[in-house]
């Protein structure tokens, strides 16, 4: 068994740094975590945390909710204080049982079958975005596709008029901003009253979206519509049990990031693997059947969000590890999608991947990412639309990365397409 | 875990659904569509028919629950698997 001792292991680079992510993930430096035995201690501004990067390790911190809290601490690198935690908890925040009452409450919107019934609007989306994009043959592909793309589709089903879609885009923007060390916008922005520390990602654009929250909902009480805003302010008004007014503020909050950042990052990276990896392109084009695999390639290649935090509940060992109850555990998922031990050559992008258990939608455990089977219907669906078009794409200088440790974000590349 | 010496990787084994940790994501129908049916109202799953597997699929879809709620049930003692 290693020691836990939290001294005298390297941590540089430091991998919470989000200017290193501006180069790109530092896989070199996720390499060797995952060859040094047990887990390695990072220092951390509010105290360090035991980085998990083996995919099997992951995997077992991911399934193991009770030992491995989400609620406890944060899910984010750094703590919060209590009040803090409870204005800001959402169903990501949550343990059993109330992570299972509240999932109950969007599971059903978000399983295969019920996702399949979008695709028909996810395809018009694509279409559309797809057609202007070849009409100009030259672009931004983030502005122009990977970004309007799922906040259109995810405010679609919540019933989110198209009009409000450019406001809810840069507020996310500005969200995203917050997981970063500088803001470009005053704590007072959009008539921000909260403490900063009160409001997810710390920024005043949360408070914005909990109003235009607050504002839909109360226009679906009134009159409602066949949309997921109109279920979860039904639920509400049923049973205050079955969902707060602060827990319903919070999970509008949640779908509008989360249904966006996220897949914008893949459909970024995708599209770049695309243009970089011209014979794999070709492969699906020569044999549609790929596009699944494909698809799932993108996620694993792309690992949109590259890590999640857990708090221990009890005194466990991992790895060989010991942990002490209370510790801060955090899972690489960038790491994992690398694991040499479980993906045969990990960094060849290979779209006929057969064997691909990726952990970019989470580990395997409750909180498995609830709009997963949405991000590969917009992956699928999108792949189908470029092979329907012949399009191929090139691109035109470096991407702008996000300053991110969280989210693997890319700001802006621009692309030249052809279509043949 | 399973010993392949002892467990034949084809062999039935009866699966059944804690509905209570439930968190109805699909995992199970999308795998085994036959095996798993989720309610249209509440999103839970259940088994539907017999609710067996060969083994080896069935590790796989207890597995793959994400709220640990499947589970094998040993038809020797009858306890949960
Ligand atoms: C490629 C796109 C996406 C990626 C990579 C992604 C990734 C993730 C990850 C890593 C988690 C945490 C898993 C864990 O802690 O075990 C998560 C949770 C979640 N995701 Fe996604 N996500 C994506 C798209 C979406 C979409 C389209 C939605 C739309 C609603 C969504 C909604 C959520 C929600 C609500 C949770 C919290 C679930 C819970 O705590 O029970 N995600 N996602
Ligand atoms: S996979 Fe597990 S949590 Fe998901 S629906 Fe099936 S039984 Fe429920």
């Amino acid at each position: 068994m290693t020691t836990s001792t939290p001294t005298g292991t390297p941590t540089s680079p430091n991998i919470t740094d989000a200017d290193l992510y501006l180069d790109g993930i530092p896989y070199d430096r996720f390499a060797e975590m995952r060859s040094t035995p047990g887990l390695v201690w990072h220092e951390y501004h509010d105290g360090g945390f035991w980085a998990v990067t083996r995919h099997a390790d992951v995997k077992v911190v991911s399934k193991n909710g009770s030992i491995f809290s989400s609620s406890v601490g944060h899910t984010n690198l750094w703590d919060l204080e209590a009040d803090a935690l409870e204005a800001r908890r959402s169903l990501i925040d949550t343990d059993a049982p109330d992570h299972t009452r509240l999932r109950r409450l969007v599971a059903r919107a978000f399983t295969p079958k019920n996702i399949r019934r979008w695709e028909d609007t996810v395809r018009a989306i694509t279409v559309e975005l797809l057609d202007d994009f070849l009409a100009t043959g030259q672009g931004d592909w983030v502005e122009e596709v990977a970004a309007p793309l799922p906040i259109r589709v995810i405010l679609t089903m919540l019933g989110v008029p198209v009009a409000d879609a450019g406001y809810l885009v840069e507020l996310s923007n500005y969200l995203v901003e917050g997981t970063g060390e500088t803001q470009s916008i005053p704590p007072d922005a959009f008539g921000n009253t909260t403490e900063l520390r009160l409001l997810p990602f710390n920024s005043p654009a949360s408070h914005a979206l909990f109003e235009y929250g607050e504002k839909i909902g109360e226009e679906r009480r009134q009159n409602p519509q066949d949309d997921l805003v109109t279920s979860l302010v039904q639920a509400q008004a049923e049973d205050g049990d079955r969902l707060s007014g602060s827990e319903y503020r919070n999970l509008f909050h949640l779908l509008v990031f989360a249904g966006n950042e996220t897949t914008r990052t893949a459909l970024s990276h995708g599209a770049m693997a695309l243009a970089d990896h011209p014979d794999q392109w070709q492969r699906v084009l020569d044999d549609t059947s790929l596009i699944e695999s494909a698809a799932e390639e993108i996620l694993r290649w792309s690992t949109p969000v590259m890590h999640m935090r857990r708090t221990t509940t009890e005194p466990v060992e991992l790895a060989g590890t010991a942990l002490d109850a209370g510790e801060k555990v955090v899972m690489w998922y960038a790491s994992a999608n690398r694991d040499e031990t479980v993906f045969n050559d990990p960094f060849t992008f290979d779209v006929g991947r057969v064997d691909n258990p990726h952990f970019s939608f989470g580990g395997g455990g409750p909180h498995l990412c609830l709009g997963a089977f949405l991000a590969r219907l917009e992956i699928v669906v999108l792949l189908e639309e470029m092979a329907k078009r012949s399009m191929r794409l090139r691109r035109v200088g470096e991407p702008v990365r996000a300053p991110s440790n969280f989210v693997h974000g890319v700001l802006s590349v621009d692309m030249e397409v052809t279509s043949s | 875990m399973s010993d392949p010496a002892l467990n034949d990787p084809t062999e039935l084994v009866q699966l059944a659904v804690d509905q209570d940790a439930c968190i109805g994501a699909g995992q199970c129908e999308m795998l085994e569509a036959e095996t798993f049916l989720l309610d249209d109202d509440t999103g839970i799953a259940a088994l539907t028919g017999a609710g067996t597997l060969p083994r080896q699929r069935a590790e796989d879809v207890v597995d793959r629950c994400p709220a640990r709620a499947i589970s094998m049930v040993d038809q020797d003692d009858g306890a949960g698997g």
